[in-house]
């Protein structure tokens, strides 16, 4: 076990440096989602506010800046892998006694690391937007926090076709699948204001939780029962992930 | 004791594609292994197998003594493998890429910079090793790839095709550091190459790939010697027709072993090549046919291939399996 950690503590380092590198790569995913949030708020903010009767729609939002964000830079691990397995050094890396699984959550641990930065940033861009947080500065930490766990499980998808596959177009789809899952969320709206079968879907979407998780923490302040139901989102969506990463994994050394 | 042993290993991609067909290796500690074989042949895949890459379909393989499908993570431990490609990390420095696969082969924490430090001046990278990989020539890639291969100083050393495409500066250096570390330290080396003269050069023992099957397995000698006679090659001027009855004609011989058509030249094995020469020219003459070109010379490796395949090995790279220049190593090509 311990070796285990110190091998994905290594291959974390090893992708973060990778990074660093590149940081042209990580512009869009700054850039996007801070756009969209700029663009909302500032057309439809004031009006959705009184038609859904929201007093912080500029903090009703942001946790779907926050979102958006991850789930742009939660790609990064599937294309790196990709990128490994073209290249050879993914064999090379399979050949070293260190554990198959920590070959895959070296990159995954780089993008929970990744988000978290990025998320840490967003959200101070949102508090400079005025949208406030009544969860106080521990509050903040917990927000990036979830969201940065949420981006780890999440990229496990990329991650499971990248293995899968050792196709980059196959690894975006995590990213594609991403936005239906939000726009199936309260994002935009408070679920009671839904047709029935879109608040039935909206139900059954594990993304609602933690969009309502990190809203509570925004607009409420500390709301254990919807904290509890978006870590267990992403705690189901993490064992649902961490399972196709293995199955990838498997795949590679059939 | 043996390093590598192999037993009906067989691998399958689906029933009509047999890779490889099971074969058996015996491999002993200590010996430079060449394992020889065109394009297609298996010998990737029969490396892929011994090296945990790829589990065999059929039959067994023991590498350092253990199981490779039991115990894949043990004989990781035990073994370095440069594959076809020098397969890195180009964003990478030389020194940061030794560095990580030290730490994934738990070298000592204290032992790690002295030994990426030694590595890299012995495959001469030293004044490269802070510069990112994609700044390195094919060459020095494959340097570095041998050295991550060594960086936890293995009992046994996979190298396929280490040398295919490279430079013969590049090429004479990498076999120089095979045979250095193979006689100071006794690494087993299993050994894939295109290029015959430099495996007849370097290996102590060598097997032959063809089909997924091994054809001939022996020391370079023995496998020369199998052949038992001097080999003669006449390049026939003229085509086809003129091949096939160059062939008859040659046949009529009494002294012949065996008959060859390889492209434009006829091989004829037989004894006492140089008092056989004229007689085959003659030979030639009575059917009204001309040798633009004709060769006598004491069998090679390439003539094992031949004779065992039925066709010439060709280097990847587009030269034939010459020496160590890239030169045909006979002159019967075309």
């Amino acid at each position: 076990m311990t070796r285990a950690l110190a091998d994905t503590y290594y291959l974390t380092l090893r992708a973060l440096r990778e990074t660093m590198r590149q940081p042209a790569l990580e512009i869009g995913n700054v850039f996007i989602p801070i756009f969209f949030f700029a663009v909302t708020v500032g057309a439809i903010g004031s009006s959705a506010a009184r038609a859904f009767g929201v007093d912080n729609y500029t903090g009703f939002q942001m946790p779907i800046a926050v979102l958006q964000g991850v789930a742009g830079a939660a790609g990064v691990a599937g294309i790196g892998t990709v990128t490994d397995i073209e290249r050879g050094y993914f064999d090379k890396l399979l050949l070293t006694p260190a554990p198959r699984l920590s070959l895959a959550m070296g990159r995954l641990a780089a993008d929970g690391v990744r988000i978290c930065l990025l998320s840490a940033f967003i959200l101070v861009i949102g508090l400079l937007f005025g949208s406030g947080l009544e969860s106080g500065p521990f509050g903040a930490v917990v927000l990036v926090a979830m969201s940065g766990s949420f981006g780890l499980a999440y990229s496990g998808i990329g991650m499971a076709l990248a293995l899968k596959t050792g196709s980059a177009q196959a690894a975006q789809l995590g990213f594609l699948i991403f936005f239906p899952l939000l726009f199936l969320s309260p994002a935009f709206a408070p679920k009671e204001f839904f047709a029935p079968w879109l608040e039935f879907l909206a139900t059954i979407n594990p993304v609602t939780y933690i969009v309502e998780g990190m809203r509570s923490l925004v607009l409420e302040g500390w709301d254990a029962a919807a904290l509890g139901k978006a870590f267990a989102s992403i705690v189901a969506m993490g064992a649902f992930t961490m399972t196709l990463v293995l199955l990838g994994l498997r795949s590679r050394t059939a | 004791m043996s390093a590598i042993v192999a037993e009906g290993l067989a691998k399958h991609f689906n029933p009509d594609i047999k890779a490889v067909d099971g074969i058996a290796l015996d491999v002993p500690e200590g010996q430079i292994f060449g394992f020889l074989g065109a394009n297609g042949s298996g010998k990737t895949t029969t490396v892929r197998m011994l090296t945990t890459l790829l589990r065999p379909t059929a039959g067994r393989a023991e590498v350092s003594g253990l199981d490779v499908t039991r115990h894949a993570g043990a004989v990781r431990s035990r073994i370095g493998v440069a594959l076809q490609e020098a397969g890195l990390d180009d964003i990478q420095t030389g020194r940061e890429l030794l560095t990580l696969s030290a730490r994934l082969y738990r070298v000592a924490h204290a032992e790690i910079h002295d030994r990426v430090d030694q590595l890299l001046r012995i495959v001469d990278l030293e004044d490269a090793a802070d510069r990112r990989l994609k700044t390195y020539s094919g060459g020095m890639q494959r340097r570095l790839d041998l050295a991550a291969a060594l960086v936890h100083r293995p009992s046994v050393v996979f190298l396929d095709e280490p040398t295919t495409g490279l430079d013969p500066i590049s090429r004479d250096a990498i076999w120089r550091y095979v045979g250095e570390l193979n006689r100071s330290e006794g690494v087993t080396f299993f050994l894939t190459t295109q290029y015959l003269e430099e495996a007849d050069r370097l290996c102590h023992d060598v097997a032959i790939m063809d089909t997924g099957r091994i054809v001939a397995q022996g020391s370079p000698e023995e496998l020369k010697a199998s052949i038992g006679t001097d080999v003669v090659s006449l390049r026939i001027d003229g085509g086809a027709d003129e091949l096939a009855r160059a062939e008859q004609a040659v046949r009529r011989f009494e002294g012949i072993e065996d008959v060859r058509v390889v492209d434009d030249a006829v091989i004829c094995y037989v004894r006492e090549g140089s008092s056989a020469i004229a007689r085959l020219v003659l030979l030639l003459d009575d059917a009204s046919l001309r040798a633009k070109e004709v060769t006598l010379s004491r069998p090679t490796l390439d003539d094992v291939f031949l004779k065992k395949t039925g066709h010439h090995l060709e280097a990847e790279d587009g030269n034939p399996p010459g020496d160590a220049a890239g030169r045909p190593g006979r002159g019967r090509r075309p």
